[in-house]
Order: C-alpha cells, then structure tokens, then sequence
C-alpha cells in the first residue's frame, strides 16, 4: 500500500511495484488513513512523512497502537534524526527520495522477507524443480548431490529464483550483488553467471538460465 | 593612552598659560615685585599646570585604556562594550551614549540579517524536498519506461540529484546551528550506500569498485558521511584516467586513537601546484579547467563538514599515478567506558 500525497509519484511507483509482480494500493482517504488501512489490510506499507492531516510519523504512532503492519518510510527529508526518530516509532526501514528503484524493490523484498522469516523462523531451503537450495550454506542439493556455490553466485541464483520466469536485468542483478558488498564490474558478472550455468549444468540442468540480448536474463 | 601625546594634544593650554606668565612676569618686573613673591607666584603657576593638565588625564586615562585594549583583546571587538564600566566624566558619558546606541543598531542589523539566513536557508531546505519528489518521480518513469529512456537519461537525473545534493548540504554546513547527529555507524554501511548510490556510473566509467575490509564503527552523521564519501567518488569517476584497469580503492587503517578511511584512485591525480588549494571555494585548478565540470564547490563543502563532525580529511596526490583521500575519525573512549 501507498501513502504519497503526490498523485503522480504514486501512479509510478504503484506501476513499478506492478512490473515486478506486487499489488500495489493506493491511499485515498488522508483524512480516515487508519481506517482505510484496516480495510486493505497490506502486507507492507511505503510511507511518505509530509501527508495531509496528519503526518507520516503521527500516522506511524497511531498505527503502530494497533497493528504490526511492516512500514518503510519513503520520504525526501534526509536527516539522520529524522531516521532515527522514524525507526523508534516502529518503521521498518528508511529510504529516501530520489531512491534507485531497484534499490527500493530490494528492501522492499528485504523486509517482506523478515517478516515472513518471522513467522516460519527455519525457512532457509528454497526448492527449483528437482533441487534443494541451501540458501545459509550456498549448496545446491539434487538427491545425494551436492553442489557448492560462491557467494556471488548464490546471490545471482537466488535473485533469479525469487523472480523465476520474469526478465532479470543485468542491472538488476548488479544492484543485488552490489547490495550484499559484492562490487563486481560488468565482466565479473558476465563470468559469474557462465559459471553458475556450468554447475546447473553438471546436475542436469542444461540452458535453464536463458539469455534475452538486451534484456537480460530469464531463469526457467 | 600615552601622556606625551596627551599634552601634545592640550599644547593650547600651555600656550596660554605661557602667555599668562610672561604677562604676570612683565608686571611683576614693571611694579619691581619682591624676587620671593615671583618665586612663589611661579611655582604656583606651574603647580597649577600640572594640575589642570594632569587631573583630567588620570581621570580619562583609565576608560580609554581599558576601550583600547580591550578592543584588541576581543575577537569579537564589536563586544568591547560590555567589558567596560560607565565612564565618571562627561566626554566619556557621551561616547559611552554614542557606542550604546551604534551597539543596539548593529545588534538590530545582525539580528535581521540573521533572520533573513535563517529564512532562505529554510526555504532552500523547502525547495530542495519539493524538487526531490518530481525527481525522484522522474527516476521512476525512465525505469519503468525503459523503451523511452534509455541509461543516458538516468545517468543525467543522476547528476541533477547529486547537484541538488550539493546545494542541500552547502546550506547546512554553512549554517551556524547543529544539523547533523552523531552516532555509532558502520563504515561497511555508509561505503555500501555510497557504491549503491554510484554504480551505475561507475560501471558506465568501467571503474572497479574495491573494497577490503571496512568493517569498523566510528562516530559520525551516517548521512553527511555518505554525502563527503559521495564527492570523493564523484571527483574520482569525474578525473579517471584513459588507462585499461581504473579502480577506486577503499580501505580503513586503525591505530589507538584514531580509525582512517582511505579513498584511493589511479586517476589523473592532481599537481602538486594545485594541491593546497583543492579544499578552497570555487578552487578548480588545471583539472577542472581541463574537464569543464568542476564547481570546486564539492571538496570545501566536505571539508566544511568534517571539520563540523570533528573529522580530519586529508588529500595526497602525484600527478598522472594517484589520489588518495583520507579521512580521520577520533576514537571516543568515553562511549567505549559506558559500553
């Protein structure tokens, strides 16, 4: 869900949320937020601090008496007090405007991840087909088999996995790698994957990762 | 205040005494005066002098000697005012009046000069969020509408972000009041978002980000910081040089008071000639004249800033070979106590 008082930057970002497969709402009611909030019920909320009515961080306070809704605050006002006081009214994390879009997905993804985490504490194996993937211990597993991948390869796998049949960006995965301190250049990237198509390839997974020319990547 | 200028300045009063005592002397001689009388009346005459000329000058001495010194001792001399006490004598009285009234008007002037900073540095502030929104909309619509725009288009919102960056902390580090907050950070952190923040320009430059172990934590504004960090790589992609491998190295070296950030690139450096000036405002130098881009804006306002935090940032370089950046964060052992 989306609270932004400025229409357009909410047709966008509701359009980009789109693109990569979330359901986006907008807020339309500044006036009743908290009960319009309860009705949707999102799963995460992108809030803005400058708002009609009430402010975003008031907003967050109220809210926070009732419900455990994550909330990530998206705002141009870049002050570490700011921050500060937003994380200790409960959001769950702090990004701000103008932000990279990818980065924005990724911490979206992030948080949602936590949260889920939350409730399914021991979810760390993720399955593609036939395989097991150890996501804390970068393992590949088919059967008895089992395979190791680097860091910067599993990152590039599990980018994938998680937006399995969708066309990855190479800066997609950039911003990814980048995001777990791995500073990898273009080259880097391009063997990075030619190496994790080798290894899906010892297990019998041949040509999974397709490559779109100009587009990017699809994991299929 | 010296005395020999003092009676240089009253010479008139001698001139008339003078004047009085050869005419007392003329009539002392035309009348045959006793030579004692003439003794008497002559010490007299110049008991008298020193008197009038004396008493006046103990009396002023003090007030100016205090104004005096007073005023060169200040830094601020515009105070000296309020270190000295009401003069006893009425030339003083007038001057103290006068100073008084000139203090007030100045205090008035400050005061609406200030309040005129304070509001344009407010609206600046205003400005810069409400530019950020259709900004940060902007970005949006060039992702979301790749097939129209292309990376150029980004790389170029890119800049216009980071030049509104750049007016946004000008404004607060000029500013005379606290506007950052000082907490325990990590550097691995700050360097992330910085990297985040750049890559794309920096792959676009083909300039390898390395990074060793930066894991530490120092005292900073987690936000001023990313900016400072942010002009140091921005001057690196903007000087590289037409070599094969061009990289920006990052790396922390710590000793028992002091951890140090390092930012080293294999640029086109900058000459020596140029050197102790890159921190200046408005400073370009052979390089910027050689690029066309340079403010000379972004090093004085990071240099600004860490002197605000309590950093030391330093700057080496030989031309044509490197540049390296550093900058010094105090260990605080007060927190580590409480720790």
């Amino acid at each position: 869900m989306i609270i932004d008082d400025d229409t357009f930057t909410c047709n966008e970002l509701a359009k980009l949320l789109e693109n990569h497969h979330y359901e986006a709402v907008i807020l339309k009611d500044f006036k009743n937020a908290l009960t319009e909030i309860a009705a949707v019920s999102p799963d995460l909320i992108l809030l803005d601090i400058n708002l009609p009515y009430l402010n975003g961080k008031a907003l967050l306070q109220h809210l926070r008496k009732e419900s455990n809704i994550p909330v990530m605050m998206v705002t141009s006002s870049n002050t570490e007090i700011d921050e500060a006081l937003s994380i200790s009214y409960g959001a769950d994390d702090y990004i701000t405007k103008p932000y990279h879009p990818h980065i924005l997905l990724l911490r979206i993804g992030a948080v949602l991840k936590r949260v889920k985490m939350h409730y399914r504490l021991n979810e760390t194996e993720l399955t593609y087909r036939a395989l097991k993937f150890d996501v804390q211990r970068g393992i590949l597993k088919k059967g008895e088999r089992e395979i190791e991948l680097t860091k910067n390869e599993m990152i590039i796998f599990s980018y994938l996995l998680s937006h399995q049949n969708r066309i990855v960006t190479r800066e997609e995965l950039m911003t990814a790698l980048w995001d777990n301190a791995e500073y990898v250049n273009e080259n880097a990237l391009t063997v990075n994957i030619s190496r994790l198509r080798n290894k899906l390839k010892e297990i019998g997974y041949e040509e999974v990762i397709d490559t779109r020319k100009g587009l990017g990547y699809i994991l299929l | 205040m010296k005395l020999g200028k003092y009676l240089q300045d009253n010479f008139y009063q001698f001139l008339v005494f003078g004047i009085c005592y050869v005419i007392q002397l003329l009539i002392f001689f035309a009348f045959k005066v006793d030579q004692a009388v003439l003794l008497a009346s002559s010490f007299l005459y110049l008991v008298c002098l020193c008197l009038i000329l004396l008493i006046p000058y103990f009396r002023k001495k003090r007030f100016y000697t205090d104004l005096l010194a007073n005023t060169f001792a200040l830094d601020k001399s515009y105070l000296v005012l309020e270190t000295l006490t009401k003069p006893a004598f009425y030339e003083g009285e007038l001057l103290y009046q006068a100073f008084y009234e000139i203090n007030k008007s100045m205090n008035e002037n400050v005061r609406q000069i200030e309040e005129h900073l304070q509001d344009f540095k407010e609206y600046i502030e205003m400005w810069i969020h409400e530019v950020k929104i259709p900004l940060s909309t902007l970005v949006l619509i060039s992702n979301n509408h790749q097939e129209q725009f292309d990376k150029k288009t980004r790389l170029q919102l890119k800049r216009l972000e980071d030049y509104v960056d750049q007016v946004l902390y000008y404004a607060r580090s000029e500013n005379a009041e606290k506007d950052y907050y000082i907490k325990e950070v990590d550097l691995a952190k700050v360097i992330k978002n910085v990297g985040l923040k750049n890559m794309d320009d920096l792959l676009a430059h083909q300039i390898d980000y390395l990074v060793e172990n930066v894991h530490y934590q120092v005292f900073t504004d987690s936000k001023w910081l990313e900016f400072i960090l942010g002009q140091i790589v921005n001057n690196s992609i903007k000087y590289k040089r037409n070599i094969p491998h061009s990289y920006l190295q990052i790396s922390v070296k710590e000793d028992q008071a002091t951890t140090t950030l390092i930012i080293e690139d294999n640029g086109i450096g900058i000459k020596a000639a140029d050197l102790k000036q890159v921190f200046d405002k408005s400073f370009t130098g052979e390089n910027g004249r050689n690029t066309n881009q340079s403010t000379g804006m972004g090093l004085y306002i990071a240099k600004k800033m860490c002197e605000k935090l309590g950093h030391k940032i330093e700057i080496a370089s030989v031309y044509h070979a490197y540049t390296k950046v550093s900058i010094t964060f105090a260990k605080n052992n007060y927190y580590d106590v409480l720790k």
